[in-house]
């Protein structure tokens, strides 16, 4: 992923990182990061999609990491694999043309252990929204993420969880109905319920049956004026920091392609924000060779939930004025035509 | 429940509200992506694809190099999210890699390739959104991608997908249509009138197949002029960009008088 730098020029990088006033090739600070666009809605096939990009020239588009994120919801039965309340599936997926100087295996192995990290921290238990069931019990649906990395200027697993984050947050679920066929004497006709109501009459069952059971056999799709809910927990979603370490005690954000290959040495920090004052770490990874003794590694996490926090908020304000763009604005202009 | 939908009805209108012959929206945006040589977003209506070019540059392997010419490297990759039902395409799915073929045999002839012995030229497909004609976006996003990359090529390539209705044809087909009637996919050289391509997978009458193509070559005179236009709005852009500030001071003259 790393590209390949001369040792004059990764030398020449870390002593300007290392030295006080630290230098950055492009003259920004060790915290700064690069200019994020971000946008929701751009996929309009999919249930959620997001792009964002990390670094983007803003006179001529050009350059920079650039992310495209999507969700597709899928009905899936408990039988034929589902789980009862939902599933989410991550996959990654690198465009060719971000990696040209990659053979197709060196970029089908990248794609894998991309996928891994953004799929085992996304789909842990402790985030998993709730409204993803259908059916209980026997129908639910599948959230299937899918991440395409159209371009890569450094900095990529940032990228990668605040897209994705962006377009779960953007993602709604279509509101559905149980529907449950009562046979009738006369006849059979269907009668519909909402929710998990028990039906209080019918003559067969026992008065000692506590049982609160549903025969909910189907579901139908409500006709809404809106694509449905949103998903559930979207303020739950983590936000990714990585710290690249200069040995010394030093580290740095949000890396460039050079910077990357002369600092090899990262610390993935993975958090999310419950409440306002509490934070949970969702997942750490460290990459790249090197040792860090605990001591370092405290601090190093403090500091990381540190700058966690400030990149959640700015995409927290990002992603609701998207909303307000989108949905508000659109409903204000099509009320006043 | 539901009216059966209508590809053509009587009043001359398509599905989604064309007329007969008429083209889907079209746009095109030719900035420049990552550290590609040449890179073109094309969009017919709702079918978006990316076009990535890296090139003439060395192999990455030796074997597949030619000793008088440049070898063309097409790889499609088509995002799972593209079409209305999720599904994951893998990059040895035989259907994406007989897409990526046919777009290496149309533009093989094309690109003069003699002037670049024993290098590659890339070629990177990613299709981002299928509402229909997706080799028709491909092809044509492809063409803009290579001349974005100064890549010398003989003419254009404008690709047109046709199909036929009962006996009305009609160019630039959507999901809705390709699923109901036979298609065939033209791709025309505009400047000669010569086809490079034409790939069918339907059945259809030889009559109406003479038609097709003149509509065709009619379609692609259309397409070529706005993707020309498209181009020189680029090249005068980079020109702009290029001239140090000599013509920025025309926006005081625009006051307005009280």
């Amino acid at each position: 992923m790393a590209s390949s730098i001369s040792k004059a020029e990764s030398a020449y990088i870390q002593v300007g990182l290392a030295s006080t006033p630290p230098h950055r090739l492009d003259g920004r600070a060790l915290n700064d990061f690069r200019t994020i666009s971000l946008e929701t809605g751009v996929a309009p096939l999919a249930n959620g999609s997001a792009r964002l990009s990390i670094g983007r020239n803003p006179h001529d588009n050009s350059g920079g990491t650039e992310i495209l994120a999507a969700t597709k919801l899928e009905v899936e039965t408990i039988e034929d694999g589902g789980a009862d309340g939902g599933r989410v599936v991550c996959t990654v997926t690198c465009s060719p043309a971000a990696y040209p100087h990659l053979s197709s295996n060196a970029l089908e192995d990248l794609q894998h252990d991309l996928t891994i990290v953004v799929h085992q921290t996304l789909s842990h238990p402790s985030l998993h929204p709730d409204n993803l069931k259908i059916i209980p019990g026997k129908k639910s649906w599948l959230l299937s993420l899918d991440l395409v990395i159209l371009s890569d200027a450094g900095n990529i697993y940032d990228a990668l969880f605040m897209a994705a984050r962006a377009a779960l947050w953007d993602t709604k679920v279509p509101k559905t109905r149980f529907i449950e066929y009562k046979a009738k004497k006369t006849g059979s006709t269907s009668k519909e319920k909402d929710g998990m109501d028990v039906d209080e009459t019918p003559a067969t069952t026992s008065g000692f049956d506590t049982r609160q059971l549903t025969n909910a056999t189907d579901f139908e799709l409500l006709d809404y004026w809106d694509e449905g809910d949103v998903l559930d927990g979207r303020e739950l979603w983590p936000v990714c920091i990585t710290l690249n370490l200069l040995p010394p005690a030093a580290h740095f954000l949000d890396a460039t392609q050079v910077e990357e290959a002369a600092a090899l040495l990262k610390i993935l920090a993975i958090f999310a924000f419950p409440a306002v004052q509490s934070s949970r770490l969702q997942g750490m990874h460290m990459l790249g060779p090197g040792e860090v003794t605990s001591t370092q590694m405290k601090t190093l996490i403090k500091e990381a939930e540190i700058h966690a926090r400030e990149l959640s908020s700015a995409l927290n304000s990002k992603v609701k004025d998207e909303d307000v763009r989108r949905n508000q604005k659109a409903a204000d202009s099509f009320s006043r035509r | 429940m539901g009216s059966r939908i209508e590809i053509l009805n009587e009043a001359g209108f398509r599905s989604d509200g064309r007329r007969q012959f008429e083209l889907r929206d079209l746009s095109i945006d030719l900035s420049k992506r990552g550290e590609a040589d040449g890179s073109a977003q094309l969009s017919h209506g709702l079918t978006q694809v990316l076009v990535s070019v890296h090139g003439p540059r060395e192999a990455k392997m030796r074997s597949h190099t030619f000793h008088d010419r440049a070898n063309i490297n097409v790889e499609v990759v088509v995002a799972s999210f593209s079409t209305g039902e999720r599904r994951k395409r893998l990059r040895g799915d035989k259907r994406v890699l007989e897409f990526a073929a046919t777009i290496k045999l149309t533009f093989e002839p094309v690109i003069r390739t003699n002037l670049y012995p024993r290098s590659q030229i890339d070629i990177y497909v990613q299709v981002l959104q299928q509402d229909g004609s997706t080799l028709q976006a491909c092809i044509n996003a492809t063409t803009l991608a290579l001349i974005n990359a100064g890549i010398p090529m003989s003419d254009f390539v404008c690709a047109v997908t046709g199909g036929v209705h009962s006996t009305s044809a009609m160019l630039d087909l959507t999901t809705l249509e390709e699923n109901d009637i036979p298609h065939v996919t033209v791709a025309v050289m505009p400047k000669s009138k010569k086809v490079v391509l034409v790939t069918m997978e339907t059945r259809l009458h030889v009559e109406r197949f003479q038609e097709l193509l003149n509509l065709a070559r009619d379609a692609g005179a259309i397409l070529h002029q706005e993707m020309r236009e498209a181009v020189l709005e680029r090249s005068a852009g980079l020109i702009a960009m290029a001239e140090p500030g000599t013509k920025q001071s025309k926006g005081d003259e625009d006051v307005v008088m009280d």
